[in-house]
């Protein structure tokens, strides 16, 4: 299993695609840091940025203008708050850096039959199975690492000390994040073991993050149910929710829930590819 | 006693109601170079794809060096090249090669780069895999397949769309291989001419099933030009030409067929001395088939 592991970072390290992927999440922290707005992905987002932007007449001022100098400007001048922190709270947009980490590891493989090279003459299905995984979490681990660490470590650069939460907070934030994080990159993992062809796989995941809070919302609205509760347990609300000093209840229940979907989702991926027929 | 390198029995593949693969049952021995011949869709592909597990059985055994259990082991001395070769196209031939050779636990690179000089690509090692021509990605697919030192390995189709210069150079590549480093070849293809140049047992195979099972002396002689005699009387009428046509060159198929290998010019004398001999012949006539001619009528045969 070590040496699946090993020959996919070699691999990966050959190509050119998660150093993009580096690239990219090293840059849109830099823009968030300069224009000291973290943006994020889907419809709707959690309570940090409500929680952040509680000033009125900042609000207002923000709103009319359309420059990113000038946002800086007002921004600096009422005053500090945690950047980085806020930055943890738009952690999703991670989601599509995961969907990077699992086409090069695993989904290029199946599509490209490279992997019956690999499960013809090596290793088992259940060993092949939980290599991959390995490899996408550690490759997710460190690309949550980079984009942690280097949101802190920009801020720090561009906006300094009185903007920061510190790097114990971003590492303790960084710890409670994970698991969720964890869970997301097994939803992936998945799918791709379920679908195996890079169109099909990005065709799903790609509007997958945009379409489960849709259809949370629609449900919610068609059988009157308590949307915003049960939105506090979709992904980008856990996400961001985590960063907004939640109670130990609810950190507790996004761990429990973390856990049930790394099981679940592995155990459908496993028993779906123990089946397939490797092309 | 030879070793058995694969044994499968009654291999079964069904997909939903279509049967792939029907009661399949062959032996191969260490040392030999087994040719899997049969049209495209037999299913050759298929007997290799569960054989390498790389689709489940439907029922029926086998096993790989004598061992149903251990599999994953039995796999570690197996190289296998099923369908078309595939590689990532941005890496090198070298680069690929090398990914491999870290999950089979190749520590040693001198192992790639004698694996890439059997095939003759050697001079071609850092040239990406998507620049390869398709002979270049067959080699490639050949290196990758005797890699790790296998004691056997699985070849599908590995001359399909090769020119004849490429054809050759695989030819002699395998035939190499299997002289030198005594590794055992299941080799498939649906050209009988090509596959006869190298395999010394053969296999045929239609819809599924096995329809034939020989050697290539016995394929020579089942293809070989001769004389059909039929009789009810098979022992006398071979000491018939043994006294009379001082000939032992003949074979015995079952008590009411002999096939003479001598006289080929000459029917009518043989008959003759047969008639004067008082052996009822009920049919005698001269037969011989090309390679082709004797796989059509075998999957006609098997049809009926």
């Amino acid at each position: 299993m070590l040496n699946i592991i090993k020959s996919d970072l070699y691999r990966v390290f050959r190509g050119k695609a998660i150093y993009i992927a580096i690239a990219f999440i090293l840059i849109l922290a830099s823009v968030s840091c300069f224009a000291m707005s973290p943006g994020h992905i889907g419809f709707a987002s959690s309570s940090i940025e409500e929680t952040d932007y509680d000033n009125e007449e900042l609000l207002e001022k923000l709103y009319e203008t359309d420059s990113i100098i000038e946002t800086r400007e007002i921004m600096k001048e009422y005053g500090s708050f945690p950047l980085d922190k806020s930055q943890l709270g738009a952690n999703a947009n991670l989601y599509y850096f995961f969907i990077i980490v699992v086409v090069i590891v695993l989904v290029t493989d199946l599509s490209n039959s490279t992997a019956k090279n690999t499960l013809s003459s090596a290793i088992s299905r259940k060993k092949y199975y939980f290599s991959k995984l390995i490899t996408c979490l550690g490759l997710g681990t460190v690309l949550i690492l980079i984009n942690n660490y280097g949101s802190y470590v920009i801020n720090l650069i561009m906006n300094g000390k009185e903007f920061s939460a510190g790097i114990l907070e971003i590492t303790k934030l960084t710890i409670l994040q994970l698991p969720i994080l964890y869970a997301i990159i097994s939803v992936l993992v998945c799918i791709g073991f379920c679908f195996r062809k890079t169109g099909t796989f990005n065709s799903i995941t790609i509007p997958l993050i945009m379409v489960v809070q849709l259809v949370i919302m629609g449900v919610a609205t068609l059988f009157h149910l308590d949307g915003a509760n049960i939105l506090n347990y979709e992904f980008q609300y856990i996400i961001g929710n985590l960063v907004a000093n939640p109670s130990n209840t609810y950190i507790l229940k996004t761990l429990v829930l973390a856990i049930f979907y790394i099981i679940v989702f592995n155990v459908i991926g496993y028993s779906v590819f123990r089946k397939t027929e490797i092309k | 006693m030879q070793e058995v390198v694969l044994q499968t029995v009654n291999l079964t593949k069904k997909y939903k109601d279509f049967v792939a693969l029907d009661n399949a049952n062959i032996t191969i021995h260490k040392g030999d170079i087994y040719g899997l011949i049969g049209r495209n869709g037999a299913g050759k592909t298929t007997l290799m794809k569960t054989i390498t597990t790389l689709t489940n059985k439907t029922s029926g055994t086998f096993s790989l060096f004598g061992s149903e259990e251990e599999l994953t082991e039995s796999k570690r001395r197996i190289g296998c090249l099923i369908e078309s070769p595939a590689f990532f196209g941005s890496l090198t031939a070298y680069q690929n090669l090398k990914y491999y050779a870290i999950q089979k636990g190749i520590t040693n690179d001198k192992q790639i780069d004698k694996v890439l000089k059997a095939v003759d690509l050697f001079k071609e090692k850092d040239k990406k895999f998507k620049n390869f021509s398709l002979g270049m990605k067959q080699r490639l697919g050949i290196a990758f397949a005797i890699l790790d030192n296998p004691d056997f390995i699985i070849l599908d189709e590995p001359i399909n769309g090769l020119d004849p210069i490429g054809i050759k150079e695989i030819r002699d590549t395998l035939k190499r291989l299997n002289e030198e480093e005594k590794i055992t070849i299941l080799i498939s293809s649906h050209i009988l001419s090509e596959l006869y140049l190298i395999a010394n047992h053969f296999c045929f195979i239609d819809k599924g099933r096995i329809i034939k099972d020989l050697s290539k002396e016995e394929l020579d002689l089942e293809c070989s030009k001769c004389i059909i005699i039929k009789t009810k009387d098979v022992k006398k009428a071979t000491v018939v030409l043994e006294q009379k046509l001082k000939t032992t060159n003949y074979k015995v198929i079952d008590n009411t067929e002999i096939r003479l290998y001598d006289y080929l010019e000459n029917t009518l004398k043989v008959n003759k001395t047969l008639l004067a001999n008082d052996i009822e012949v009920t049919g005698i006539y001269e037969s011989g088939i090309s390679l082709e001619d004797y796989f059509d009528s075998l999957i006609k045969d098997g049809a009926k």
